[in-house]
């Protein structure tokens, strides 16, 4: 099955028309045409003659739920989702960041998305091994069966064969890239926190000039933070100036909670956070 | 000289504090690279507090807090078992050597588990050496 | 820029032994902000105190570091060292260098060493202190004591004669304990009933105590000054408003069950009371024996009951109680001696344990104070067991610091009540306490056999069916030897009770590695928890003898009235607070505080927290992404700037 890109677009259309011109929502999230083909932008719909501005191609990759929480409690929502952006709508309904009863999620059931700066296709990447979102109102289309995923691990293989000192070699070569633009921040839907820990003058976690304590600081604790929280659309890694690949490791520390806490993030609205929450029996092993 | 590690205990107060100063009235000895900070719960341990510990050039972290079920605060080290959980796996998955930071329930009639973990720590981070991977040099 | 007065104490030798202390005065006034710095002998006493505050005038200190013994011993001594001179106690700042420094090591150079970086944390710490003013809130004047034996009666007793209100709760269907169930007491050999009851009496009589029997702890919410406890009272199917403890009831019942204050030596009914001097002297039912419960019919004692108290129907309920302290006096079990299959003990009729033999003797006990087997016949020769259980690395370490005395006892009453040979195989003998080596000197006079060696099996004679086999190694003879008896007492173990952790958990208490309650100090506050305004009294926090046990509660109570004799009083200022500027409205504090003192405000998309209900752990501070939570007197930056001062050398 070929995915039809154009097919999606119009679907997405008739919804959001439909949606803002019944009043049933004040303002649709999806994708606008950026200044070339490759570089869709994200668009905010909020009347029914907007919708002819609305596009949908393989580069469409922003995860729109990162705008979700600009808006006042209560706005009433569309908003386009693919695989992953769908776990982290899901995410943000289990931190009551939004409520479910003010969103109408239009899933996009598709693979064969593509990184703009690559072209190379990112499934099985960062996707979390899923093509079709995880929970919506209104499906666009059907159910689509990409390339069968063993497991949204699977691509940590060659980061997973490391020794140590590769490894501390490997992160210490990429996070010295690091400009501190925050771009992976500002991408991520589940970074909402405002100021950012790093940020913060009392107390200084971490230098703020581009220096790699600062950096490792910086890095690290962000992996905690969104530990059982990353919902691996690796748009953190696709908006990186400097290409540092951190979809690497928010997945493995995806793996190993999931391992531990038997959940995966954004999968089910009944689930609490791992990270604010523990059962007794919890292993020491964990600790191991 | 022979290398003598710099290691960082970060103690809850009501359970590992306080068997570590029964270690003391009780005259047990253990080697004294350890230097504690006192928290009220293990639970209140940021992962930053660890990162940053090695970036000040701890060799190593020993964080103890009440045997699970026995929290004064009845639920904060259930928090900081999944926490502090996490906080070893970033560390090993940066590349540090994993047996640097270690967790420990050590009640507070628990002195001679306290010198035996200290011991055996000091130990273990004798044989790893200096931790130089994320000590900020000067 | 602070000004920083550090004072480092010797300890006498204790820390001077190990830590140069005048170099690590030295060392500390080079250090940043530090003003003044000085040792001294004891700083701990009048003069050490009065050096600080007159330092504090004349340098203008406003940050106090000392460098002493742990902060569980004289923080708060020295906190109000700080509060004398006119500063806020919470900047001070105590350095262990006593029992985490000079009493770990033996090497001069290292504990120096320690020292310093210690003290450089400090005062890296110290720098960011910031002032806090203590909370003061409105202290319930009421006390509840749980378990009503000895310690829980005589410090129920105590607080209610000084006017204050006491709930006391008893998980059994009468008070007493184990006091109760003894005959004679040691070493006076008074009856223990005669002693015991006029003061159970006295509880039920008294104004200010309400008496809860067959009564549990189920919840512990609240804190020091304003406990709210939730209690179950159990059904006993009987509606003890109504009833006039005629016990009409308990005559008329067919049911048999076995008799849990005999010790299981003889059957009761099912409608009954414990024994006859119970109080309450009313009945309650067992389901578990009841004919009604357990067939559907009966209902015999509904019958005979003219007051129609019977309530078949009757459930559990739950009452609330508020209270301002509470003691504990939960008391002990005695050791199941079961699995030591060596000792017998349930395979062969003849082996005792010590509580069966108290009720035997007991002349309200299964045979009216004759001593008899269970076959009826008088014991020809008695053969008594110590430290069954105890000092035994491989069951438990401690000594029960009473048996060696109640075995004495038992000798005595079974050289009284028969004519039996009476040996004692026993490790040594502890008589310590007033009058008791005198009582063992007497015991000796009394034709009483002593072998010095701790009985190593018991084993059914094969000559002589019926008869048991005492093997043990007399070790001043170094023989070994067999020794035929007809009687075995077990002086078992004293272990905590098997609900111990259980209570422990409610009242958030530490327990000891035997499983007994932990005191906050061994020494200086062996009545008082880790859990402030918790008190502990009796068998619960160790073995002890009833005379230990009654000073103990009287002291409880002491503790007690110390918290709700005043109406008002200050708690730990270190609670958590939200910078509302930082807040991100994550919720995770909200979801994680184990008190519910983080509400979020969603029209301020902030999070809140109600200083009254925080307890100061802090991990709200730790799961706030934003750093937004400020957790007194642990703050990020005190926390870091800790750290970094102790890195650094």
């Amino acid at each position: 099955m070929v995915i039809s890109f154009k097919q999606i677009e119009e679907k997405l259309k008739t919804e959001a028309k439909r949606l803002l011109g019944e009043s049933q929502v004040s303002i649709v999230l999806a994708y606008g045409k950026g200044y070339d083909e490759n570089h869709p932008m994200p668009y905010v719909a909020r009347n029914p003659s907007d919708v002819d501005n609305i596009v949908f191609n393989e580069y469409c990759n922003y995860n729109l739920a990162r705008y979700l929480v600009r808006y006042p409690a209560g706005t009433k929502i569309a908003v386009a989702v693919k695989a992953a952006d769908s776990r982290a709508v899901i995410q943000l309904i289990q931190e009551e960041k939004v409520k479910r009863e003010d969103l109408v999620l239009l899933g996009i059931p598709v693979y064969g998305m593509k990184n703009p700066k690559t072209h190379e296709i990112i499934d099985g990447k960062t996707t979390g091994g899923l093509y079709n979102p995880v929970l919506y109102d209104i499906l666009l289309g059907d159910e689509v069966h990409g390339q069968a995923i063993q497991s949204p691990y699977d691509v940590l293989a060659a980061y997973e064969s490391m020794d140590k000192e590769a490894r501390f070699a490997f992160w210490k070569k990429e996070f010295d890239k690091c400009i501190r633009c925050y771009a992976c921040r500002k991408a991520c839907p589940m970074c909402y926190c405002d100021p950012c820990f790093i940020d913060q003058t009392k107390p200084k976690w971490g230098d703020k000039s581009p220096q790699s304590h600062g950096n490792l600081m910086y890095h690290l604790t962000r992996f905690h933070h969104l530990a059982g929280r990353c919902i691996d659309c690796g748009e953190c890694s696709r908006a990186c100036p400097v290409d540092i690949p951190l979809y690497l490791f928010h997945k493995k520390v995806a793996k190993a909670c999931e391992e531990m806490f038997g959940q995966a993030a954004g999968m089910s609205i009944e689930d609490k956070p791992a990270l604010v929450n523990f059962r007794v029996d919890d292993s020491d092993k964990f600790l191991e | 000289m022979s290398f003598e590690p710099k290691i960082l205990g970060i103690a809850c107060n009501w359970c590992t504090y306080t068997g570590a100063d029964l270690a003391g009235t009780t005259r047990l000895q253990y080697p004294q690279n350890l230097r504690v900070v006192r928290v009220m719960c293990s639970s209140r341990i940021n992962p930053s507090f660890i990162f940053r510990a090695f970036q000040l050039g701890a060799d190593g972290v020993l964080v103890g807090g009440c045997h699970p079920g026995d929290c004064h605060y009845n639920t904060g080290n259930l928090y900081a078992r999944r926490r502090l959980a996490v906080t070893k796996k970033i560390l090993e998955f940066s590349g540090l050597e994993s047996g640097r930071f270690r967790v420990e329930w050590i009640s507070a009639s628990e002195g001679n588990k306290f010198a035996e973990v200290v011991t055996e720590f000091t130990e273990q981070i004798k044989k790893l050496g200096p931790q130089i991977k994320f000590k900020i040099s000067q | 820029m602070s000004r920083i007065g550090v004072f480092v104490c010797h300890c006498g030798l204790n820390i001077a032994k190990t830590v140069r202390v005048s170099e690590l005065a030295e060392f500390a006034a080079t250090l940043p902000d530090v003003v003044v710095a000085k040792d001294y002998k004891f700083m701990c006493s009048t003069p050490g105190q009065e050096m600080i505050v007159n330092d504090i005038k004349q340098h203008k200190l406003d940050r106090i570091i000392v460098t002493a013994c742990s902060p569980l011993m004289h923080e708060q001594t020295f906190r109000k060292v700080l509060t004398a001179s006119g500063l806020n106690q919470y900047l001070l700042t105590i350095v262990n260098i006593r029992e985490q420094v000079s009493w770990v090591t033996h090497d001069i150079e290292e504990g120096t060493a320690k020292a310093k970086a210690l003290l450089n944390g400090a005062v890296y710490r110290a720098r960011l202190l910031a002032p806090l003013t203590s909370r003061v809130i409105d202290v319930n004047p009421n006390v509840m004591v749980v378990g009503g034996g000895i310690a829980g009666i005589q410090a129920a007793l105590e607080l209610a004669n000084t006017g204050k209100k006491v709930y006391l709760i008893e998980k059994n269907s009468t008070i007493g304990g184990h006091m109760a169930q003894f005959d004679k007491t040691f070493p006076t050999l008074d009856c223990s009933a005669c002693i015991l009851t006029p003061k159970m009496d006295s509880v039920l009589q008294h104004k200010n105590i309400t008496m809860m029997t067959s009564c549990e702890v189920s919840e512990v919410k609240g804190f020091v000054g304003n406990f709210d406890i939730t209690i179950r009272q159990k059904a006993r199917y009987v509606d003890h408003s109504k009833c006039n403890a005629c016990l009409s009831c308990t005559e008329k019942c067919p049911g048999k069950g076995t008799s849990e204050w005999d010790e299981s030596l003889v059957k009761r009914k099912a409608i009954y009371i414990p024994f006859p001097q119970a109080v309450p002297q009313k009945p309650i039912i067992d389901k578990e024996s009841c004919t009604f419960f357990k067939k559907g019919k009966c209902r015999l004692c509904e019958k005979a009951c003219e007051q129609k108290a019977i309530d078949f129907e009757q459930q559990d309920t739950f009452v609330q109680v508020k209270v301002g302290a509470v003691i504990l006096a939960t008391g002990f079990d005695l050791m199941d001696t079961k699995p030591l299959v060596q000792y017998g003990y349930g395979k062969y009729p003849g082996v005792y344990n010590a509580l069966e033999v108290e009720r035997l003797f007991n002349s309200a006990g299964p045979t009216g104070g004759k001593v008899t087997l269970r076959d009826g016949s008088e014991p020809k020769s008695i053969a008594i067991l110590h430290c069954i259980g105890s000092r035994d690395k491989n069951n438990h370490e401690h000594c029960s610091r009473v048996c060696c005395m109640y075995s004495l006892k038992f000798s005595h009453l079974f050289k009284e009540k028969t004519s039996a040979d009476v040996y004692h195989f026993y490790i040594d003998m502890r008589a310590a306490g007033k009058g008791y080596e005198e009582f063992y000197n007497r015991i000796i006079e009394e034709d009483v056999k002593f072998i010095r060696g701790k009985g190593a099996r018991v084993t059914q004679s094969a000559d002589e069916p019926g008869r048991l086999v005492v093997e043990a190694e007399d070790t001043i003879t170094g023989k070994f030897i067999k020794l035929p008896v007809d009687m075995v007492v077990l002086s078992s173990a004293i272990v905590p009770r098997a609900d111990a952790r259980d209570i422990a958990r409610l009242f958030n208490l530490s327990t000891d590695k035997q499983g007994f309650f932990m005191e906050r100090h061994p020494k200086l506050a062996p009545l008082s928890t880790m859990s402030e305004g918790i008190f502990i009294a009796g068998a619960c926090q160790s073995p002890k003898d009833i005379p230990d046990t009654v000073a103990q509660a009287y002291g409880a109570a002491a503790e007690a009235l110390t918290i709700v004799v005043k109406d008002k009083m200050e708690l730990e200022a270190t609670t958590a607070m939200v910078n509302p500027a930082s807040c991100c409205g994550c919720q995770n504090c909200v979801r994680v505080c184990p008190y519910g003192a983080p509400s979020y405000n969603a029209e301020k998309r902030v999070s809140e927290i109600n200083e009254a209900l925080c307890k100061g752990c802090g991990l709200c501070a730790s799961v706030c992404p934003s750093s937004a939570i400020i957790a007194r007197h642990f703050t990020n930056d005190q926390v870091l700037a800790e750290m970094e001062g102790l890195m650094e050398f």
